[in-house]
């Protein structure tokens, strides 16, 4: 991988922002993972991984809609960036590669 | 309260936020916090949307969304920051021994001020995990005798509840909860012996907030022996909670119940603890008329109403009711009473509670030792820094001379005393880790009492801090960075007037307190020893209980059980009784409006009611004043044992004129055949009780094994072979008569210990702060030391002179505590029925003790100058 590095939960919050689309803002994003990983997140955490991830340069953020539940404040939602998916895509490929030079004998032996 | 405020999320964070995010990200958290927040307000109760948000909010303070503090407006201030943090740490490593001791007397101060004040607030929280908390009361009986209350009754008659369901409009529910005493129960042809079984009616589990875990509340407990286990409970006895549907066999009714939903356990914090729940259906097959039973108060009734503001309707309600019932000629001499389910564990102490309960005078008390213990730990900074002050007034002058302001100079102060005060607070935190165990084993916390995970745990630290902060920082701030600086250069240091007197105003203050709290621990110890020593009227050594198998095994086989165990030469008697000494009322069977025959006046006196047979007197060492025994081999029909107590109750003037007497007792005339010397029913703490005691070889809880072998662990094994190889169907189920009279002086031995701890506290901060003390003196006075040493004085001279100064503080001190000392203590036994007398000795062995300690803290210093050699001292500048 290049210089900048993608830590594992970052990942996931990156997939899930690609997954969500235009939806793709701090609360979906939250619940959308939290239903995903059956684990609960904090705001913190989630915010801290888009904000550093933003700096990186994997995501874009506007301001979206303000509505009434969130007291008329804005939502921000994000995109990645094509530097972004294509990071995503190679990083998957690393992995179909390891997954499949895992030797079949011992993918048998451990099915036994 | 209108809903838009309702909505609102607590305001403190969002300052927070405000205050420490990056601005730049406030809005969208903000927004999410929000969104997240009326999410959470749909899917759980208010309080605990709140302590989200709050937990959420402090978590969002990670590095990544912080604000940049090194910012371009506040570069100065926090370039003076850190140059005070840089010269406070330098100050702390200069002296250590006055850091260390600064440090040590803060941090101890705070930890056990915090484990007391956690205790407190659990102590407090009762019923707070139940939601309708606020609107659940429960009815009780009070026993009167003319106008004056005798006794007060937990429990109240069946029919109640519902009566009260249908005639208050405010009420809007009842639930009866019915004790089944200790049932054994055969699973998988295992046999377990439980306790905590109740019948409730099925309206409990919604009342008192109780989530199922298998099953669920609706439509259950409409027909009998229907059963709803708690978790933990199910895991003992099936190893798993997939039990719906399940039998459980009870041997002594030879029915089965129906397993039909498992519950969460009851929580520590609520008086009304529970294993199993039983349909209050199965009731009626017993009795088929509870619902009509005004002869008999053994349920409890809880009521819910509508709302919490209709409390005092309700209670006026009530005495509507009485009268009424009064009128029916349903309840005599009798009050129905109410009171609110959350005031129960602090302010109830009725007969037949379900639980232990607490005590609110205790609670408060111990809060107010708390604050106090910081109040000790504060005062012995201000005190230290008091006497560090000459060595700093240098230090201030060349600052000043410098061009700092005296606002820098404050700020500066202020930094030191928090860096003390925040490493103090971390050692706290790490003190109360290691002593958590401790303390949970002494005040006989459950293991979920816990604080490193408690918000509230870290908000009272935290405002404890800053509040020390700002008060012990204050004296050196504000004095310290008042000094002129030509006197302080010149050397001239401004021996200020004020500033000695508050320093031994503080002296005077630590030791007044340490005096008052050694008095204390010392009169609760006595008073522990008194009543553990005092004479119970019985023996409860070498006694070894077990509890009784159900009558039809007992009536065959008790007989041959005694006898085989008899046939030994190291058992001497064993008996039978409904009860025995040493078990909490909840035991004991009571009878109110029990009178003579002949007396003129009915009077209304509770009494306890307890069936022996002919061999208890003698296997518990009682004393018959008067009259005599049981008969053995004879029904013993409408005899009675009474003890003194009862018989002063009667006012009949002595144990012989008793003998003979008969008494109208359950619609019979019964005759007094013995008159029992006064026994102890219970601890000393509380007054004898009048017993009358009925004959019985059949139905019985206890059997009674007296030995004399010392060695009781060893005959408990013969005792058990023998009980199996008689009984085999019966668990065996013991415990010491002694242990088990122990017990019900765990309270005081646990407010012994928390009392002995601060007692320590105090002395060792008293001491280090004299010790401090001293060393200031001694130093300031090393050159006079010196020139009297030259000039021929011994050093035991020397060292009078240098003490003579603080023995006085400490004999003022004693003279301001001894009277608040007394008053105190006095009070305090006042509330043992039987308490030691307030002597001399409880004041003068504590003075004798603080004297020594303070010597010995005062001579350790001035022992150094007084042998030290002048030459050192005098040829010094």
């Amino acid at each position: 991988m290049k210089k900048t590095k993608l830590g594992e939960f970052e990942e996931m919050v990156l997939l899930v922002v690609v997954v969500l689309g235009e939806k793709a803002y701090g609360v979906e994003i939250k619940r959308e993972l939290e239903a995903r990983l059956k684990e609960q997140l904090s705001v913190g955490s989630i915010q801290s991984a888009l904000k550093r991830m933003e700096e990186k340069g994997f995501l874009n953020s506007v301001f979206g809609e303000a509505t009434n539940k969130r007291g008329g404040k804005r939502k921000r939602i994000y995109t990645a960036t094509p530097f972004a998916e294509m990071v995503l895509k190679e990083l998957k490929e690393i992995r179909a590669g390891l997954w499949e030079a895992i030797p079949t004998t011992e993918v048998a032996l451990k099915t036994i | 309260m209108n809903d838009s405020i309702d909505q609102q999320p607590p305001q403190w964070p969002i300052k927070l936020m405000r205050h420490v995010l990056n601005h730049d990200y406030l809005e969208e958290i903000e927004g999410d916090m929000e969104e997240i927040f009326l999410d959470n307000m749909e899917r759980y109760p208010e309080k605990k949307a709140r302590q989200l948000y709050i937990k959420e909010s402090l978590k969002l303070i990670r590095p990544q969304l912080l604000r940049h503090f090194e910012g371009r407006q506040q570069l100065n201030t926090y370039g003076m920051f850190k140059n005070n943090l840089k010269i406070a740490i330098r100050v702390f490593q200069r002296d250590k021994v006055y850091s260390s001791i600064n440090v040590i007397g803060m941090a101890t101060g705070l930890a056990i001020a915090l484990l007391i004040l956690l205790y407190a607030q659990f102590e407090m929280s009762y019923e707070d995990y139940n939601p309708n908390a606020d609107r659940v009361v429960r009815i009780t009986m009070d026993y009167l005798d003319g106008e004056t209350l005798v006794d007060q009754d937990a429990e109240t008659y069946p029919p109640l509840g519902p009566k009260i369901k249908e005639e208050f409009s405010e009420v809007e529910e009842f639930a009866r909860t019915y004790g089944l005493g200790e049932i054994t129960l055969n699973v998988d042809r295992k046999n377990f012996r439980e306790s905590k079984i109740y019948a409730a009616d099925p309206s409990f589990f919604e009342m008192f907030g109780y989530s199922f875990i298998q099953g669920t509340a609706e439509g259950i407990f409409q027909d009998p022996m229907e059963a709803v286990l708690t978790e933990a409970l199910a895991l003992k006895i099936f190893g798993s909670t997939d039990i719906i549907g399940k039998r459980i066999l009870i041997p002594d009714m030879e029915q089965n119940l129906n397993v039909v939903g498992v519950i969460k356990d009851s929580p520590a914090n609520t008086h009304f603890k529970f294993n199993i729940l039983i349909s209050f259906e199965t009731m009626r097959t017993f009795e088929e008329d509870i619902d009509n039973n005004w002869d008999g108060n053994n349920a409890y009734t809880y009521l819910m109403l509508s709302r919490a503001h209709q409390y005092p309707a309700f209670k006026s309600n009530l005495m509507a009711l009485n009268d009424q019932l009064h009128e029916l000629d349903l309840i005599n001499s009798e009050l129905v009473v109410g009171q609110k389910i959350k005031d129960i564990h602090l302010y109830s102490d009725k007969s037949f509670e379900p639980e232990q309960n607490g005590e609110a005078t205790r609670v408060f008390f111990l809060i107010g030792v708390a604050l106090l213990v910081i109040v000790i730990a504060i005062v012995n900074y201000i005190n230290l820094s008091t006497a560090k002050a000459m060595d700093r007034a240098k230090e201030v002058g060349v600052r000043k001379v410098m061009g700092s302001s005296l606002g820098l100079l404050r700020f500066q102060f202020f930094t030191e005393t928090l860096l003390v005060n925040f490493i103090a607070g971390v050692l706290a935190v790490l003190m109360m880790v290691f002593s958590i165990e401790f303390f949970r084993n002494t005040a006989a916390l459950p293991d979920s009492f816990t604080f490193l995970d408690q918000p509230n745990f870290w908000i009272l630290l935290i405002s404890i801090l800053v509040v020390s902060t700002l008060i012990s920082g204050a004296f050196p701030a504000f004095v310290l960075s008042s000094y002129q600086p030509i006197a302080v250069l010149k050397g001239k240091y401004a021996h200020s007037k004020a500033g000695v007197l508050l320093r031994k105003a503080l002296v005077v203050f630590q030791f007044a307190i340490t005096v008052f709290l050694l008095v204390q621990t010392l009169a609760a110890s006595w008073q522990l020893d008194f009543m553990r020593s005092k004479d119970l009227g019985l023996n409860i050594e070498q006694t070894i209980v077990v509890r009784s198998p159900h009558t039809d095994e007992l009536r065959g086989q008790f007989n041959a059980f005694k006898n085989d165990l008899l046939s030994q030469s190291t058992f001497e008697s064993v008996a039978l009784s409904n009860s025995v000494p040493g078990l909490p009322t909840s035991q004991l069977s009571t009878s109110t409006g029990i009178n003579l025959v002949e007396a003129l006046e009915i009077r209304n006196f509770n009494f306890y009611i307890n069936w022996i047979d002919e061999d208890y007197v003698k296997t518990m060492e009682m004393e018959f004043l008067a009259g005599e025994n049981f008969l053995s081999g004879s029904p013993n029909e409408n005899m009675i044992i009474v003890n003194e107590e009862a018989i002063r109750l009667w006012g009949i003037p002595s144990p012989e004129a008793a003998i003979g007497k008969k008494v109208q007792a359950w619609g019979e005339h019964r005759t007094i055949i013995g008159v029992l010397k006064n026994y102890q029913q219970l601890s000393a703490k509380s007054n004898y009780l009048p017993v009358i005691i009925n004959y019985s070889n059949e139905f019985n809880s206890y059997v009674s094994i007296r030995t004399n072998s010392t060695d009781v662990k060893d005959q408990l094994r013969t005792v058990a072979e023998v009980y199996e190889s008689h009984f085999p169907n019966a668990p065996f189920d013991y415990f010491f008569l002694d242990q088990e009279f122990g017990k019900l002086y765990r309270a005081d031995e646990q407010f012994q210990t928390v009392f002995g701890l601060l007692t320590a506290f105090a002395i060792l901060i008293a001491a280090l702060g004299l010790f401090g003390l001293a060393s200031f003196t001694v130093s300031k006075r090393a050159k006079e030391i010196g020139i009297r040493k030259v000039l021929g004085a011994e050093v035991s001279q020397l060292m009078a002179l240098v003490s003579k100064e603080f023995v006085w503080l400490i004999i003022i001190a004693m003279i301001i505590a001894t009277p608040l000392a007394y008053m105190t203590v006095n009070n305090w036994l006042d509330g043992y029925a039987f308490r030691i007398d307030v002597t001399p000795w409880l004041f003068v062995i504590p003075a004798l003790g603080v004297l020594f300690i303070s010597f010995l803290a005062i001579f350790s210093k001035t022992l150094n100058v007084a042998t030290a050699n002048p030459v050192l001292s005098l040829r010094d500048e």
